[in-house]
């Protein structure tokens, strides 16, 4: 199609769209990947520091090392007197031959990388990362869905239907345009519930406005054409038009607004967590990583800016390919980058 | 009232750089304007007319337009050499353009008066009052009633035919050597393009201006000019007087429009006439006669090389293999 | 002209009576509100309660009185601090949100509509590229990222700016860097692409070819005849940019624990504060409301395609 040919020159859409097929590739797959689980928890690896060729082992030697000469120099000795040296072989020995059972399997729980670090509880923050990215982009893509189902019906009736109906419906959209949505989910999570479930429902009730909006705006100037009058005289009924024949020709539109409000979705769910409201323990998702994070920062910055940086690529690839689909669905738009 | 040559375009060529190839939207075309002459250019939709009377006053939008070859010349000056000021004085003073749709061609943000007022300031150094004055006299010249209450409407406000008027008045305000009207009556009702088209003569000929008329309707061009070009595909096919085109029109694409118009003195019965195929796309264009492929008579040279052109005597030409091989070659 | 903002200043009230009904439905409905108490109070003290509140009466009065109580400015006492009154709070909290958002969103303004103009006239140069960047990133990345990291660098690393604190409860004047920067960073990212985008449009449009067909100066094209059209989807976000920026808010003055109405907001949310929440409800709508209609307003202004019929 001619608009797939178009996006395929926009280099910095392809771009983002190649990093987006990445990252869900990475949640779908997430299960099977050669990771550390996401909910083990070693307590004596909390707080490790992010490491691509040292063992959990060697840094928590490392960092006894460092106390241990850190104590010595306060006392104004340049050496680790018998006790220290006692302590860190024993911490040698339990580092080669500790074993902890995990699903059944007994692993040498000490040799294990941590390529982004560890937090408080001592799960791999790579772990976490990834299977928080699962639920953001799950919450994502199916609050985007459902808002756009909503937003795709009432917005094709109103403007097909017209009259009462569109007066209503518009009237609604009006009202609630006008309030921070912000507010009204923050009420809504408040009275009902901190769920995921809730989380869905509330989040959508709010975002499928901007949809509606734009799908009457397309059926009213296609309302009139004249495909829909043969089909008319042909004798379909209303809501074979409104459904088999106006809504398909929207796609466009629906197609750039799902890619623009996932990250808009993704966002929302991640403000709510961060301010507590949004998914909660043990479930995790960017929002709430980021959150864990930012109590941490001062000593532990890896813990904010790895799900910071994380996040960050995605909502930007996402903005990159929406912007590209949208220049290629709509070739009239002159504003090329 | 003397024949002096204004406006001579030599050898014009306009490209369009675009992804899929370059346009060669206007492609060697040369033509001349006097004092007081109608000129009209006639051609289908997408042959360049429009292009080439951007191309006249500079106006192709740079990327991904260029004007890649010959030159125009103003009174004998080289309008492709001018400065940024000189060229500012030309447009809207000495050339002046009106264009297809006066909907959007006025500014919907300002009011008719402030459109008006700020060429003749600019061009004509007037005061504001005056420049009112002078915008309102102009508004009634070209038949809107009440101006000194409607100038002060915004565009919506107006109907389509009004907004055209305006447009026109705009154009005439400075009182310029030539007006450029682009297709200025395709977008109205065929009752107000009669009025349109009478305005534009009585005006031009009142204030003795130039006329280049750009269209696809025969009609239009036979009723308003004495000279033609016939474009196709980003060249002129034919030219000469009005008279002597629609007596004894020699190119083929001609014929075919001429042939195109209904007639009323036809009977019912017969099918109306179209010139078959469709129009060539202006990207690498082969070096051949452009209509070829839809010419009843063409010929193996069609194929091969853009025709000579050949004179029929008063200013009659043609570039067409048909006429150079049997017709009258040379002339007066 | 006069019709238009009638109209518009009209459709104003169905919606705050809305707002307001939804409001009183909420606190007197909601699961753990008020009415549940942390130990079992004796028969006496939860009558003078139910007086107190006029929870004795029937529903419809007591609907009339909240509306009249809020008509005359009277948002209720708070249930959380029996101290004080929901009044009491938005007073304190309220001057310092409107500062910090207001401050924002004109810088994003300001900023953005500069840029857009300056990267649409300069289109696919070095300044377009760089500037346009700068705004996808404005706007993909989170803003409860941006605080904390900027707090990273500026006040923990290089220890320039303070962590914490506001200027209007004394502070340094350095405590407002970081929370606008945050807080315009995403709306200055969007202002700027959208006014560069609908700055090529208007520049490709005929009216402007026409302005140039009569020879007029680019400087003149750009101010009188670009910027109105050019300008107009700006004006037209800033009214869900207020609605948004309330959001934003809400975060920044967690993050940099800005004494705003935003995080009375949040804490209520969490303490089921119903009196507080919906009082903070009402004030945000309110003042949305009104912002909306002034921007209407400014809109009927600069497209008389709207204001005059």
């Amino acid at each position: 199609m001619d608009a797939w040919r178009r996006l395929k020159k926009n280099r910095m859409a392809i771009f983002g769209m190649a990093l987006v097929i990445f990252y869900s590739l990475l949640s779908l797959l997430a299960a099977i990947l050669p990771i550390h689980s996401f909910k083990h928890q070693v307590l004596d690896h909390q707080y490790l520091p992010p490491s691509l060729t040292k063992t959990a082992g060697e840094l928590l030697y490392e960092r006894q090392e460092n106390t241990s000469m850190d104590a010595a120099k306060n006392e104004g000795r340049n050496e680790l007197n018998e006790k220290e040296k006692e302590e860190l072989s024993v911490l040698k020995q339990r580092i080669e031959n500790e074993t902890m059972v995990f699903d059944g399997k007994t692993v040498k729980v000490h040799q294990k990388r941590y390529f982004l670090g560890t937090d408080a509880l001592g799960r791999d923050l790579l772990a976490r990362i990834i299977y928080g990215g699962q639920v953001s982009i799950s919450i994502g893509l199916v609050g985007t869905l459902t808002a756009v189902l909503i937003g795709l019906i009432i917005g094709a009736m109103a403007g097909y239907l017209g009259r009462s109906f569109d007066y209503i419906a518009m009237r609604i959209v009006d009202i609630m345009y006008g309030l921070p949505y912000m507010l009204l989910v923050i009420i809504f999570m408040a009275i009902f519930g901190r769920n995921v479930i809730n989380l869905f429902l509330c989040l959508a009730l709010v975002s499928w406005l901007t949809l509606a909006r734009v799908v009457r705006g397309q059926i009213i100037s296609l309302k009139n054409s004249e495909f829909v009058q043969a089909a008319r005289v042909v004798g379909a009924s209303t809501g074979r038009i409104v459904f088999r024949h106006l809504v398909p020709n929207t796609l466009g539109v629906v197609v750039v607004f799902t890619t623009l409000q996932i990250p808009s979705f993704i966002l929302m769910e991640s403000f709510l967590s961060y301010l507590g409201l949004g998914v909660q323990a043990p479930l995790a998702s960017w929002g709430s990583l980021v959150r864990d994070g930012v109590d941490g920062m001062k000593s532990y910055p890896w813990l904010l800016f790895f799900p910071g940086l994380t996040m960050t690529v995605f909502l930007f690839s996402m903005n990159f390919l929406g912007d590209g689909l949208r220049d290629a669905l709509d070739p009239q738009s002159k504003n090329r980058l | 009232m003397q024949n002096q040559e204004i406006l001579r375009v030599e050898n014009l060529k306009t490209y369009f750089n675009t992804d899929d190839g370059i346009v060669k939207a206007v492609d060697g075309v040369s033509f001349t304007l006097n004092q007081g002459e109608t000129l009209g250019i006639v051609g289908e939709s997408g042959c360049g007319k429009s292009v080439m009377n951007l191309s006249v006053m500079r106006l192709i939008p740079s990327p991904p337009g260029k004007i890649t070859g010959g030159d125009i010349f103003f009174h004998g000056k080289s309008v492709l050499a001018m400065s940024e000021d000189e060229l500012r004085d030309l447009r809207g003073n000495k050339i002046s353009m009106i264009f297809q749709d006066p909907m959007t061609s006025l500014n919907p943000f300002l009011r008719i008066s402030t459109q008006l007022v700020e060429t003749l300031q600019l061009h004509q150094g007037l005061s504001k009052s005056e420049a009112r004055e002078k915008a309102i006299q102009m508004l009634r010249m070209v038949g809107i009633p009440t101006p000194e209450k409607r100038i002060d409407a915004y565009p919506h406000q107006f109907s389509g035919g009004m907004r055209q008027r305006a447009m026109i008045a705009m154009a005439l305000s400075c009182n310029p050597e030539i007006l450029i009207a682009d297709e200025p009556t395709t977008a109205l009702d065929v009752t107000i393009q009669a009025q349109i088209l009478e305005i534009i003569k009585d005006l031009t000929v009142k204030l003795n201006t130039a006329v280049i008329l750009i269209t696809h309707d025969l009609g239009v061009v036979s009723g308003l000019c004495n000279k033609i070009c016939v474009m196709y595909a980003g060249r002129i096919v034919e030219r000469g007087s009005t008279a002597d085109l629609f007596r004894d029109p020699k190119h083929p694409y001609t014929r075919g429009l001429i042939r195109s118009v209904p007639r009323l003195d036809k009977t019912s019965h017969e099918r109306l006439y179209s010139i078959p195929g469709t129009p060539p796309n202006l990207i690498n264009v082969p070096e051949c006669c452009p209509f070829h492929p839809r010419c009843e008579h063409t010929m193996d040279i069609c194929c091969g090389k853009f025709p000579e052109e050949t004179d029929f005597g008063n200013e009659h030409r043609t570039s067409c293999w048909l006429c150079s091989d049997g017709g009258g070659s040379g002339g007066v | 002209m006069t019709k238009y903002v009638i109209q518009r200043f009209l459709g104003l009230i169905p919606t705050l009576f809305v707002i307001i009904t939804l409001s009183f439905f909420i606190i007197r409905i909601a699961p753990g509100g008020p009415f549940s108490y942390e130990r079992a109070l004796p028969k006496q003290v939860l009558e003078n309660i139910e007086k107190r509140y006029h929870l004795d009466e029937s529903l419809l009065v007591q609907y009339g009185r909240y509306v009249l109580d809020i008509l005359r400015g009277d948002l209720g006492p708070s249930f959380r601090y029996k101290d004080y009154d929901v009044n009491h709070y938005i007073k304190i909290s309220l001057p310092n949100s409107l500062v910090l958002g207001l401050l924002s969103l004109s810088l994003a303004v300001i900023l953005g509509i500069s840029t857009g103009l300056i990267s649409a006239r300069r289109q696919n140069s070095t300044i377009d590229y760089l500037s346009m960047s700068v705004a996808v990133i404005g706007i993909s990345v989170p803003l409860f990222v941006v605080g904390p990291v900027l707090m990273y660098f500026f006040a923990m690393k290089l220890n320039l700016l303070p962590t914490s604190g506001w200027i209007m409860s004394g502070d340094r004047w350095t405590t407002v860097l970081m929370p606008m920067a945050t807080l315009t960073l995403p709306y200055f990212a969007y202002i700027a692409r959208l006014s560069r985008a609908s700055t090529l449009e208007v520049l490709q449009s005929d009216y402007v070819r026409t302005a140039r067909a009569k020879g007029l100066s680019e400087p003149v094209i750009m101010f009188k005849h670009v910027l109105k059209g050019a300008l107009l989807p700006v004006v037209s976000f800033l009214g869900p940019a207020f609605a948004n920026i309330v959001t934003g808010s809400i975060v920044v003055e967690t993050i940099f624990r800005i004494p705003g109405l935003g995080r009375y907001f949040v804490q209520s949310a969490l303490n089921r504060d119903y009196t507080l929440i919906m009082g903070t409800v009402i004030v945000y709508s309110a003042i949305l409301l009104i912002m909306n209609f002034i921007v209407d307003i400014i809109y009927g202004f600069m497209d008389p395609r709207i204001s005059y019929r």
